[in-house]
C-alpha cells in the first residue's frame, strides 16, 4: 500500500511540476474592436484587467467621437463645418490641447506636419478610399488652405476658428497617439501597471509584463509583411511607425501613398521606407512618426540630435536601418533577411 | 518471513513498476507541454468578431479559396500550403490585397472596411508581443 502511496505523491509531483504553461491570469484581459478606421486590441494584466480594458474602449471610443472628421457630430467636424466665419467655435479641453500641440510641433518642424492637411487629402481621395491623382492646378487651388498655423485657437475661451473658408482639419496624424495617452492615464488610474495598447499597430507598453520582462515590440520591414526590421524591448513606452506601404495606391504603374508632404501637396519622398518613434509620450510618437517620414533622414536625426524625449529607427531607400544610440540595447536588429544593413547615429 | 524494504538489497518487480511508470509519465508530461517542432501554421479568418474560417496551412495540400459574397465588400481568400492571401477585394483601398501572402506565425492581414481580419498561429510562438508597422 505504501508503494501505491509513493507512486501516487510522485506522479503528482511529476504534474505539478509540469505546471508551468500561463494561468488564465497570465493571458490578460483582451479587449478587440475597430475604432478611429483600424483596429484596436487592449491587453491588461493583474486583478484589475478587466474594468481597465472596458475603461480603455470607452476613452478611446469616446475620443473617436470627438476627433474624427469623417463623424457628422463630431467636434472637429463642427469645427471645419464652420471654417471661415466669424465666430470661433466652443470645443472640449481635450481637442484643444491636441490642436495647440499640433500646431505648436508644426512650427518646430517647419511644416514638415500640418493637421490642416485635410482638402489636400479629400483631393487625393485618401479620405474616402476613391483614390485619384488631383491636377497641379487642383493642388496649387489646395495649398494656401494647408497652414496650421493661421489656426486660431483660444485655450482661455476654450474656442478655435479655422480663418478661411475650404480650410479643415484632420488629426489622422495624431488622434492614435493621443488616445493611446489617455486610455494608459484611464488604465493606471484603474490600479493596472502591466499592459499592452496596440492602437493601429502604434504599440504603447505599460510596465513590464507579467514576467517582469520587458514587453517586445517587432518592427515591420515595410517591404516584406512576413519580415521584420528587429524587436525592440520597451517598457512604458509608446512605439509608433509611419510608412508610405501601409496606405497606398497605384495608376500607370505608380505607387501614390497617404502620406502627404503639406509643402508639395504629393506624397512625401524623402528617401525613408519607414520611421518608427520610440517615446514614453505617446502622442509625440505618434505625431513624430508622420512628420519625420516627411522631413527626411536629415531632417530627422537633425531634430534628434536637437530636441529630447525620443529615439528613432529609419529604413532608408538606399536599404539602411538606422537606430539612434537611445536603442542601441533595447533594438535587437533582424533586418539582414530582408537585405538590410544596420548603423547606430550618435548624438 | 519478508523483509522490510529497506533491508532488502535487490530491487523487486514493485520497484521496476515504480520506475518505469514514473519514467512513463514524465515522459507523457515531456511532449505535453514541450512545444512541437513542427512547422504547424494555422490561419483563423474572423468576421466581425467571429470566426468564419480557419485552414490548417501546414496540412494543406493543395490551393483552397474562400469567396465571401455577404460582406459589405466581398472578397475572395486564397490559401496555398504555408501561406494565406486575399487574393481580391471590392473594398475602396485595396490595403487588405496589397499585403500579399503572409506565411509567418504571429502575422496578420486586415480588411478595415469588412472588419475582417486573418490571423496566423502555430506551434513556433513569434519572440515578440506586437508589431509595429
Amino acid at each position: 500500500m505504501k508503494r501505491f502511496f509513493s507512486l501516487f505523491l510522485l506522479l503528482l509531483l511529476l504534474l505539478c511540476s509540469g505546471c508551468s504553461a500561463p494561468t488564465v491570469g497570465d493571458t490578460g484581459t483582451f479587449n478587440e474592436f475597430f475604432a478611429m478606421d483600424t483596429i484596436m486590441r487592449v491587453t491588461v494584466h493583474g486583478d484589475a484587467g478587466e474594468p481597465a480594458a472596458s475603461a480603455a474602449r470607452e476613452e478611446i471610443e469616446r475620443l473617436e467621437k470627438l476627433l474624427s472628421r469623417t463623424l457628422p457630430d463630431s467636434q472637429v467636424s463642427q469645427l471645419n463645418a464652420h471654417a471661415g466665419e466669424e465666430d470661433a467655435v466652443a470645443l472640449e479641453g481635450d481637442l484643444i490641447s491636441l490642436l495647440t500641440f499640433a500646431r505648436s510641433l508644426s512650427a518646430d518642424l517647419d511644416d514638415a506636419l500640418d493637421i490642416t492637411i485635410a482638402p489636400v487629402m479629400d483631393a487625393w481621395g485618401f479620405t474616402t478610399d476613391h483614390h485619384q491623382i488631383p491636377t497641379q492646378a487642383q493642388l496649387d487651388a489646395l495649398l494656401p488652405l494647408v497652414d496650421c498655423q493661421a489656426l486660431e485657437i483660444d485655450p482661455q475661451a476654450g474656442t478655435a476658428r479655422l480663418p478661411n473658408v475650404g480650410m479643415a482639419v484632420d488629426l489622422g496624424a495624431v488622434a492614435k497617439g493621443f488616445a493611446a495617452g489617455r486610455a494608459e492615464s484611464v488604465i493606471r488610474a484603474a490600479g493596472a501597471d502591466s499592459a499592452l495598447l496596440d492602437l493601429g499597430r502604434n504599440i504603447t507598453a505599460i510596465g513590464v509584463k507579467p514576467t517582469g520582462e520587458p514587453w517586445r515590440v517587432a518592427v515591420q520591414d515595410p517591404q516584406d509583411s512576413n519580415l521584420y526590421l528587429g524587436v525592440l524591448a520597451l517598457t512604458d513606452q509608446t512605439c509608433s511607425t509611419s510608412g508610405g506601404y501601409e496606405r497606398y495606391f497605384e495608376e500607370d504603374g505608380v505607387v501614390y501613398h497617404h502620406i502627404i508632404d503639406p509643402s508639395t501637396g504629393y506624397p512625401a519622398h524623402s528617401g525613408l521606407l519607414s520611421v518608427t518613434v520610440v517615446s514614453p509620450d505617446a502622442l509625440l510618437a505618434d505625431a513624430l512618426s508622420t512628420a519625420l517620414f516627411v522631413a527626411g533622414p536629415e531632417r530627422a536625426l537633425d531634430y534628434w540630435r536637437r530636441e529630447g524625449g525620443f529615439e528613432l529607427i529609419l529604413c532608408g531607400e538606399d536599404g539602411v536601418v538606422t537606430a539612434t544610440e537611445g536603442l542601441e540595447d533595447a533594438f535587437a536588429f533582424q533586418g539582414e533577411d530582408g537585405g538590410y544593413t544596420y548603423e547606430i547615429a550618435r548624438r | 518471513m519478508r523483509l522490510p524494504a529497506a533491508e532488502r538489497r535487490r530491487p523487486t518487480l514493485w520497484d521496476a513498476a515504480v520506475v518505469l511508470a514514473v519514467a512513463a509519465a514524465a515522459l507523457l508530461l515531456f511532449f505535453q507541454i514541450s512545444p512541437s517542432e513542427g512547422n504547424f501554421l494555422t490561419a483563423t479568418v474572423v468576421l466581425d468578431g467571429e470566426v468564419i474560417a480557419e485552414y490548417d496551412l501546414s496540412a494543406l495540400t493543395d490551393p483552397v479559396s474562400l469567396r465571401l459574397d455577404d460582406i459589405p465588400y466581398p472578397l475572395t481568400i486564397q490559401a496555398e500550403p504555408g501561406r494565406i492571401r486575399i487574393v481580391e477585394s471590392s473594398c475602396p483601398s485595396q490595403d487588405c490585397v496589397h499585403i500579399g501572402w503572409v506565411d509567418r506565425v504571429g502575422a496578420q492581414i486586415i480588411c478595415l472596411p469588412n472588419r475582417l481580419v486573418i490571423s496566423l498561429s502555430g506551434a513556433a510562438e513569434p519572440d515578440f508581443d506586437a508589431v509595429s508597422g
